[in-house]
């Protein structure tokens, strides 16, 4: 009898710490609004710089691709803007909540995101591709389903076309923090293969020759992606970023953006197709 | 805020799995810690300040390094260097073992040097040699002194497994992982978490205190 009092005092403990938790975050959140008045107001982008060459640290400082882009993005829109490094998970809840403004961070713009976030005009294409030693007997994408073990970083698109693969949350998949930890998972031999965005793979590849490792592209498995920029749901200031990506692919210095980090003219043709 | 119930339902088969491996892990550091932090804490309090000293550098390092720097240079450097391949699941009970064994060495350390020198002094006097009073007559009333700290400790490795999740060992936590960042929500996976984990600690703190009083004298 003893006993069923303590477990029923416990239980009530519990419930009451959850439900008061719920009460505090419906008071708040009905006055943090932002976006409504940001015309003065500088804009909180927020990234996760673990994705080289498109967001990474660099002393400190978080540069990259997308950085050059969006800055150039902000200045033609004219909005003051303060990038900040959060982690991948955080950025869609913190836009989730509305405390940040913008989400730049070669994310993907899919069916499923856009049911609970706002996209930008597409400003980047890419695909899924395979990283995998060079002597693997891993050779598409079908070759994953041979009992192997793929390291991905959770939550990625990446994530979803092994998935589409293997099976929704199967054995054979690793989830990492970030990308880096699933090619460190390879490179340590816990894992037969890391399926990632093309640019940042092979710009690991190039980077660490020592490594052996290839890239293999399986464009009939693994579908074009674009990237956009992300908002809040009904973003005030989604428009006026629209109009900026478009005239900053036109006016040319996305090519020049484009060319500093990858060494190669853009295909700017298959972007405005999507616009 | 809407909570909602079928994502929970949907990961509930994750959850068990992954509340299994954690009572695995947890089982496995903290038998592989208590035997190896027994033998670390007898080598520090040997008199033989040489023999000592590589325990108590032992000690010194893993004390004083955070868990997750450990649990990351032991799963991507040391298991690769002698298995040729990483393994989150050895990395994960090697990490929380070899540092709760540390913490576990101290508790061993405080327990025994805690009981009067009086009583190994008549223990040898009735003829015990010093190995025979220690398994007798000492260790065996440190021990119940040493039940709270341990469970201290053992309730930290419950929580500190959690950090196996960046390793990708398919814990409780990793599936939380797994479900937030499939949902882009926070509160589900998390809460459900924290009360397994509170279930599990809360159960071993019943058992903690079942031995206390199993073992009271007066």
């Amino acid at each position: 009898m003893k006993q069923l009092k303590l477990v029923s005092t416990v239980l009530m403990v519990a419930l009451l710490l959850v439900l008061s938790a719920c009460g505090t975050s419906k008071s708040t959140s009905g006055t943090k609004t932002t976006g409504g008045d940001a015309e003065k107001k500088t804009l909180r982008v927020v990234t996760d710089a673990a994705y080289a060459p498109f967001e990474y640290q660099d002393k400190g400082e978080v540069v990259g691709f997308d950085i050059d882009f969006i800055n150039a993005v902000a200045k033609e829109a004219g909005y003051k803007i303060n990038v900040e490094h959060v982690g991948w998970d955080p950025i869609f809840v913190e836009l989730d909540k509305k405390i940040a403004d913008i989400g730049i961070s070669s994310i993907t713009i899919n069916d499923e995101r856009k049911q609970s976030y706002d996209f930008s005009v597409p400003y980047f294409l890419s695909t899924n591709k395979i990283l995998v030693p060079k002597d693997s007997d891993i050779k598409s994408a079908a070759d994953l389903k041979n009992n192997k073990t793929i390291a991905v970083q959770n939550a990625t698109t990446g994530q979803e076309a092994v998935e589409g693969l293997l099976g929704k949350n199967s054995d054979k998949i690793k989830k990492f923090e970030n990308n880096n930890l699933a090619i460190l998972e390879l490179k340590g031999g816990g894992a037969d293969a890391v399926v990632a965005d093309n640019t940042v793979i092979e710009e690991y590849v190039k980077n660490n020759p020592k490594d052996n490792f290839v890239v293999i592209e399986d464009s009939a498995a693994f579908a074009k992606e674009f990237y956009g920029l992300m908002f809040p749901k009904d973003s005030k200031i989604k428009a006026d970023f629209d109009k900026a990506v478009k005239a900053v692919i036109d006016n040319g210095t996305y090519a020049e953006v484009y060319k500093k980090w990858f060494k190669v003219e853009p295909d700017t043709q298959i972007l405005k197709d999507q616009q | 805020m809407d909570f909602r119930w079928d994502i929970l339902v949907e990961y509930a088969p994750f959850f068990l799995k992954g509340t299994i491996l954690t009572i695995g892990l947890s089982i496995a550091s903290i038998l592989i810690g208590t035997i190896l932090g027994l033998l670390v804490g007898l080598g520090k309090i040997m008199k033989n300040k040489l023999l000592a000293w590589p325990f108590t550098i032992y000690i010194t390092f893993f004390r004083g390094t955070p868990l997750l720097v450990q649990i990351l240079l032991i799963h991507f450097a040391v298991v690769p260097l002698f298995l040729d391949k990483t393994n989150p699941i050895l990395a994960a009970i090697l990490t929380l073992s070899l540092n709760a064994a540390a913490y576990i060495a101290e508790i061993f350390r405080a327990g025994i040097q805690s009981i009067d020198r009086g009583q190994m002094e008549a223990a040898r006097s009735l003829g015990l040699n010093h190995v025979q009073a220690m398994r007798f007559i000492i260790l065996p009333q440190a021990f119940k002194r040493m039940i709270p700290p341990l469970g201290n400790e053992f309730i930290v490795l419950i929580k500190e497994s959690s950090l196996a999740a960046l390793i990708a060992a398919p814990e409780l936590m990793y599936w939380g992982r797994a479900m937030q960042g499939q949902y882009f929500r926070v509160w589900e996976p998390y809460i459900a978490a924290a009360v397994i984990y509170l279930v599990l600690t809360l159960s071993l703190s019943f058992l903690l205190n079942l031995l206390e009083r199993r073992l009271a004298t007066e």
